[in-house]
């Protein structure tokens, strides 16, 4: 730097400075809000946005998409005109040094047009609005119930059975039909308007399937409806939305649309009687390890406890109870669990990426036989169920630290580490693996 | 020539020290002895202070001397906070021996006694003009005096008035809250208000015996006791004894008041003359037979009687299962009246222990076949 330059920098007056600091302080500014404008602009064009309201792909989320388009548009529209209004106010009236012109009060034409042109634009987009809120909220003609409670950190569902002896009006192939119990995803048949009735375990939840129809909260003691429908075969996710704690993010759920015949196909395979794992294999081992360490929990049904012997006068039914142990009393039922297809409120992927990827974006025509063959031993993702069995809390944020329960209790939220070897968890993951 | 503080200053070294040596030899600790040591040395230090600066430059002998010094100028008024301190010396040890709160009076007077003391002490000694030191005082006292007399001269109305609200029917203190002691307040304030020329003095006469009454009215109520107050038992406890019959309990009273939120519940169950049926609020399908709950999870059911007797709804639990009651029952509600029963089934309905007891069930005591099974995953 020449010494000529320097003085002149020392000579600068501070006012300059400030100046030049501001102005370089305006142009970032200026880059950030184009940067946050284009990542806008350009996650609007996202292909791959599983959750988009603006997808819809069901008749209620088609209500609500048919509602928007003229909403947005007309507020798109005097957004932009007012924009434009004072872009051009401010640049035509800026201080020149001009006299302050004259200045007048009340105009009551001008009044009267800007009070009447936004009670027309509102009342213009009540009509429809106040139209979809009543048809949102219609019940007469549901097709089927099915009751779902949203607990820390995950979204359980029961199927009713109907005094006729169906499932949402599907009677099974074989033997009478009891209540099915599922986690993270819902399995619906397609065509078919079915009744959400929901309600919590401990705190507000809300249930969210963008692509089917708007939120729901979930309130404990209370119960609430949605109406899920969709014609389209195929997997569409969800999230909760509404804060609910540590793990809130990873609170997350899917609904499975199934075609009519695969759906009968899915509820007669729930059905099935409860298959021991054969003698002698690694899964029977994992059913006694199982039994030891996760039964008191996770509900398996018709599990029976043999005692490790041939006679059966002393096996006894295997029942849960995990009120004592978990804060929302509840801990998801494992009966099928290899027939879903993510597992920990639908956060992490019970199929490798290749297989998720076959089954996700299988076409709806072939997508009802991809999803009914479950998890193979192929397709299992061991990483994040072993990562799972390993340490839970360390993989979903839960507060299930024994030194930090005294507020509930002792009881965890979520599922808390249970210290098991390498060995138990091998048993537990060919024994799981049977399960569907 | 020893002035007064001096003598307080050397009389409180010479306790400290016989304090310390009692304490040592008798009692040891180190951390206590430590203390102890560390208050005498710090009085004597107080002491010779004061002995120095403020007595050593009088002598004995010179009788004009010690009339002119400052430390002897003027003669102390007459106090009664010294009494105020003994007494609150008796009150702690008293209540060191009976009950904290004695002690924490006397502790409390304590402090207060020796600040008024110490105030009182400065104040004299602010200017020659009496007149002059009491408002001083005044002025510095009153801004501690005034409120806590207040509040405790509240406190005792409203102790006193609440004693004798208790003491008599609950009927009468209700009349007497309301009626009478409403009505002599506003009589009092117009007759003072119309009579501008009433004098202080009987005025205050007037509160002065109006709190003689009070406070004495109190005093009895206080030694006669509460009046007997009858002890409310929820559906709960008389589920637990057995009672959830067709006869009416004293839960019953104004059952229909009881229910504030009648919508978004699980059920709606219905008892009318053809048995026991139920709705899910918004599907209009009437259904019998069974019901499935959900499990682990606060179900409202809604019970609405469309008989023309009184009946109550009752759910047989899980008694097997720790911390689940065995039944739970409603009040008993009228005609058209509606109730609301919080059910929490803790584990599914074929547990083995459930099902030993018959299952899970909602029924209505004295109607046969008002039953609905209750299934839960
Ligand atoms: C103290 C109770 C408790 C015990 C014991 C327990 N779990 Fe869990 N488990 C939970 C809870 C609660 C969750 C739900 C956590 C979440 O998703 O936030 C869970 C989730 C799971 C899931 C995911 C299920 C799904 O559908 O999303 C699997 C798999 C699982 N546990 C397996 C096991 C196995 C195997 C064992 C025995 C080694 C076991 N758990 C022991 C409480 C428990
Ligand atoms: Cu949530």
């Amino acid at each position: 730097m020449s010494h000529s330059h320097e003085d002149h920098e020392r000579t600068m007056s501070t006012d300059v400075r400030t100046t030049r600091r501001l102005s370089s302080v305006r142009s970032s500014l200026t880059t950030a809000g184009l940067a946050v404008t284009a990542m806008i602009g350009l996650s609007a064009c996202a292909s791959n946005a599983p959750q988009d309201t603006w997808q819809p792909a069901g008749e209620n989320a088609q209500k609500i998409h048919d509602l928007q388009w003229p909403v947005f548009t007309v507020a798109g529209i005097v957004g932009v005109i007012v924009l434009v209004f004072i872009g051009v106010i401010v640049f035509r009236f800026r201080d020149k040094g001009q006299a302050i012109p004259e200045q007048t009060h009340g105009k009551a034409w001008l009044e009267y047009l800007f009070i009447a042109i936004p009670a027309v634009i509102l009342a213009a987009i009540a009509i429809p609005t106040v139209g979809v809120v009543l048809a949102l909220a219609e019940t007469d003609d549901t097709e089927c119930i099915i009751n779902v409670t949203g607990q820390q950190w995950w979204w359980e569902y029961d199927y009713e059975v109907e005094p006729d002896g169906s499932i949402c009006g599907f009677a099974p192939s074989a033997g009478e039909a009891s209540p099915i119990i599922t986690s993270g995803q819902v399995v619906i048949p397609a065509g078919t308007n079915v009744l959400l009735r929901g309600t919590s375990r401990d705190v507000i939840h809300s249930y969210w399937i963008p692509r089917l129809n708007g939120k729901r909260d979930m309130v404990p003691g209370r119960v609430h409806y949605l109406r899920l429908q969709s014609d389209t075969p195929g997997i569409y996710a969800g999230q909760c939305t509404e804060f609910c704690g540590l793990s809130h993010a990873n609170m997350r759920m899917e609904t499975v649309v199934l075609a009519p015949a695969d759906f009968q196909r899915w509820l007669d395979n729930e059905l099935e009687p409860y298959k021991s794992p054969a003698e002698g294999t690694l899964a029977k081992e994992g059913e006694a390890t199982y039994i030891t360490q996760c039964a008191r929990c996770h509900q398996v049904n018709g599990l029976v406890d043999d005692k490790g012997t041939d006679d059966t006068s002393d096996d006894t039914v295997v029942v849960s109870y995990p009120d004592q142990f978990v804060f929302s009393g509840a801990a998801p039922n494992l009966t099928n669990l290899m027939g879903r297809n993510t597992f920990a409120g639908a956060s992490w992927d019970l199929l490798t990426p290749e297989c998720r990827e076959d089954v996700w974006e299988a076409s709806p025509e072939e997508f009802g036989e991809k999803y009914l063959a479950g998890v193979t031993e192929d397709c299992l993702n061991d990483i994040d169920l072993r990562e799972w069995l390993r340490n839970a809390p360390a993989k979903k944020p839960m507060y299930a630290d024994a030194e930090l329960l005294e507020p509930t209790d002792g009881k965890t939220r979520g599922m808390p580490y249970l210290a098991l070897s390498e060995d138990q968890i091998d048993q537990l993951i060919a024994y799981l693996l049977e399960r569907k | 020539m020893f002035t007064t503080g001096s003598k307080l200053l050397l009389g409180s070294t010479v306790a400290a020290l016989i304090g310390t040596l009692l304490y040592g030899i008798l009692v040891g600790g180190i951390m206590g002895t430590v203390g102890l040591v560390s208050a005498t040395a710090a009085l004597g230090t107080f002491a010779a202070i004061n002995i120095f600066t403020r007595d050593a430059n009088v002598s004995v002998d010179d009788i004009d001397a010690f009339a002119g010094a400052a430390a002897g100028a003027e003669r102390p008024g007459s106090s009664m906070w010294p009494l105020a301190i003994g007494l609150a010396t008796a009150t702690i040890t008293l209540g060191l021996v009976t009950y904290t709160a004695i002690f924490m009076l006397g502790v409390i007077l304590l402090i207060a006694g020796t600040a008024e003391w110490m105030l009182q002490a400065w104040a004299e000694r602010a200017s020659s003009d009496a007149n002059h030191n009491r408002e001083v005082r005044g002025r510095l006292a009153y801004t501690a005096e005034m409120p806590a007399a207040a509040a405790i001269g509240l406190g005792i109305v409203i102790y006193a008035f609440s004693r004798v609200m208790l003491g008599v029917p609950s009927k009468a203190s209700t009349i007497v809250a309301f009626s009478v002691v409403a009505a002599v307040v506003l009589a009092v304030g117009a007759f003072v208000g119309s009579n501008r020329r009433i004098s202080a003095p009987k005025l205050t006469g007037l509160f002065a015996v109006a709190g003689v009454v009070l406070v004495s009215g109190g005093a009895v109520a206080g030694l006669n006791g509460e009046r007997e107050i009858e002890e409310h038992h929820t559906t709960a406890y008389y589920a637990q004894e057995g009672k959830c019959g067709t006869g009416e309990i004293s839960a019953d009273e104004h059952a229909s008041q009881t229910v504030a939120g009648k919508a978004s519940q699980a059920a709606t169950v219905v008892l009318s003359d053809s048995g026991l049926t139920y709705t899910f609020p918004g599907l209009d399908q009437v259904r019998s037979g069974s019901i499935q709950l959900p499990r682990s999870s606060a179900v409202n059911i809604l019970f609405r009687n469309e008989t023309n007797e009184h009946r109550r709804l009752v759910a047989d639990m899980a008694p097997e299962v720790e911390g689940s009651p065995a039944k739970i029952c409603s009040q008993l509600v009228e005609e058209g009246g509606v109730q609301l029963l919080t059910l929490n089934y803790p584990v599914p309905s074929f547990d083995p222990s459930v099902e030993a007891n018959g299952g899970y069930a909602l029924s209505v005591p004295g109607v046969d076949g008002a039953r609905l099974e209750v299934v839960v995953p």
